[in-house]
């Protein structure tokens, strides 16, 4: 009975493989020959020494038809005929690595030359000690900033930005570390930061109405051409000969105030007031 | 592994006014991993840029995430409820790991004036539980004494213990006996 139960897939296999043959074939052909051939294919098929359940043997055929897959696991295995498993097991006689405890790994150093470490204002409590904290100037005053140039107002804000990113990480440390006191200090010190920083921008606005302005004169100036052709400023007699004598000077004048009445007067608006123009001119 | 320079091409701005704070990372967090609380404007390439350009950290990839927190109260357990604003964490996968320093031990904290820091705070601590629960009354024993009563209650125990105390009032004629057969 159990030989008849195990052979009786691929005998189903075998009529469906026959079947297909005859219907697939043009010519009918012997019998004993298509069973011939068959049982050839089925042979050359079954590469699984301990399978006994046909490999052709699937009941959907048609595109993306679903895996026929044996559900049952331990079909073909018998304790008393000692067939051993019936799958070849995903592993090899190699002996495998063992994991290393944590402790046993070597410590990863850490580069000193390590980008992240211009965030700590000290490298060992990552937060400065109060009294170092304490121990800062004043910020720079918008009289000092005035006097700099752009390159180095960019330098300082970004010296300023780190420095508060500095003393956020010590705060974010003291806090969660619970290291002490320390936060009054740093308060202290972020507000000169902000002081300076505001300095900057100050300074900048201040330069940027003062190019406005110039700007706005520039085009009710005959002696600068802004349209990008030629020299931008052509200087007249007048700034040239300083040491002309008077008669000649009182001439000059005289032709510039002419070339100015000429040149159409300026709309009154777009002058700006006397407070605003003179206070980039420091 | 190195992100080449193609990857890296957005300009800084020019006068960012941003903090950014850099964590320290959890126990079991591997040193590639770096942490940092962002401004809740700021995306994955801002703070790879931002790395670049200011700290000259090479990233590989930014993960991000928002904490919200919970609702509270304005002031501790009274006031109006609100909920505090988000904090921003980006977590930064580096070229080059950082290990973070070991926290101080305490005796190395005494800079920060740790030990009355601590006081301040279990102080601190208990006054809220009081104040949260005003109905808990501690018991008498469990509330300090002055330090007068102290004295008091510790001279009563050696005069107790030592015996041989009057309080003289009881001493000569003051005290005069009961008759004891009193009729009347």
């Amino acid at each position: 009975m159990a030989t008849s139960a195990a052979i009786r897939p691929s005998m189903g296999a075998l009529g469906s493989r026959i079947s297909s043959s005859i219907s697939s074939a043009p010519a009918p052909r012997p019998l004993r020959a298509a069973a011939a051939a068959a049982a050839a294919i089925n042979t050359q098929q079954q590469t699984a020494a301990l399978s006994t359940t046909a490999a052709l043997l699937k009941r959907h055929k048609y595109p993306g038809a679903r895996d026929n897959r044996d559900n049952s696991k331990h079909r073909g295995e018998s304790a008393i005929r000692r067939t051993g498993t019936r799958w070849r097991l995903s592993m090899s006689d190699e002996p495998l690595p063992r994991p290393v405890p944590k402790s046993e790994l070597p410590a990863i150093e850490t580069d000193p030359d390590h980008g992240l470490w211009a965030f700590f204002a000290d490298r060992k409590t990552v937060a400065a000690a109060p009294e170092e904290d304490a121990k800062h100037g004043r910020s720079w005053s918008v009289e000092e900033l005035r006097g700099k140039s752009w390159d180095d107002l960019h330098r300082l804000w970004w010296v300023c930005v780190k420095e508060r990113n500095r003393i956020a990480t010590a705060n974010w440390e003291r806090n969660k570390s619970g290291l002490g006191f320390g936060e009054s200090e740093a308060k202290g010190r972020d507000n000169e930061v902000r002081a300076t920083m505001r300095s900057i921008k100050h300074v900048l606005t201040e330069r940027f109405y003062a190019w406005e302005d110039a700007v706005k004169l520039a085009e009710t100036d005959p002696e600068v051409n802004l349209s990008g052709d030629g020299p931008a400023f052509t200087p007249s007699e007048y700034y040239e000969g300083e040491e002309v004598a008077g008669e000649q000077e009182q001439q000059v004048l005289e032709a510039v105030e002419e070339t100015v009445e000429k040149a159409a007067t300026p709309d009154p608006a777009t002058i700006p007031s006397s407070k605003q123009s003179e206070a980039p001119r420091l | 592994m190195c992100v080449s320079s193609r990857l890296i091409s957005s300009p800084l701005e020019y006068r960012p006014n941003h903090v950014v704070a850099f964590i320290r990372p959890k126990p079991k967090q591997p040193p590639n991993l770096a942490t940092f609380a962002v401004p809740l404007q700021f995306n994955k390439l801002d703070l790879r840029d931002y790395l670049y350009h200011a700290y000259d950290v090479e990233v590989t990839s930014v993960r991000s995430f928002i904490n919200q927190p919970a609702v509270r109260q304005k002031f501790g357990h009274v006031g109006k409820w609100y909920r505090p604003r988000s904090q921003k964490m980006m977590i930064a996968e580096l070229v080059k790991p950082f290990v973070w320093p070991s926290p101080p031990a305490e005796e190395d904290r005494e800079k920060f004036d740790h030990s009355l820091f601590k006081k301040m705070e279990a102080e601190r601590e208990k006054h809220f539980r009081r104040q949260m629960d005003p109905a808990n009354i501690p018991l008498r024993n469990q509330v300090r004494q002055s330090r007068e009563r102290e004295g008091l209650k510790a001279q009563a125990e050696e005069f107790l213990k030592s015996g041989g105390w009057t309080n003289g009032q009881n001493e000569g004629d003051k005290w005069n006996e009961v008759e004891e057969e009193l009729k009347v």
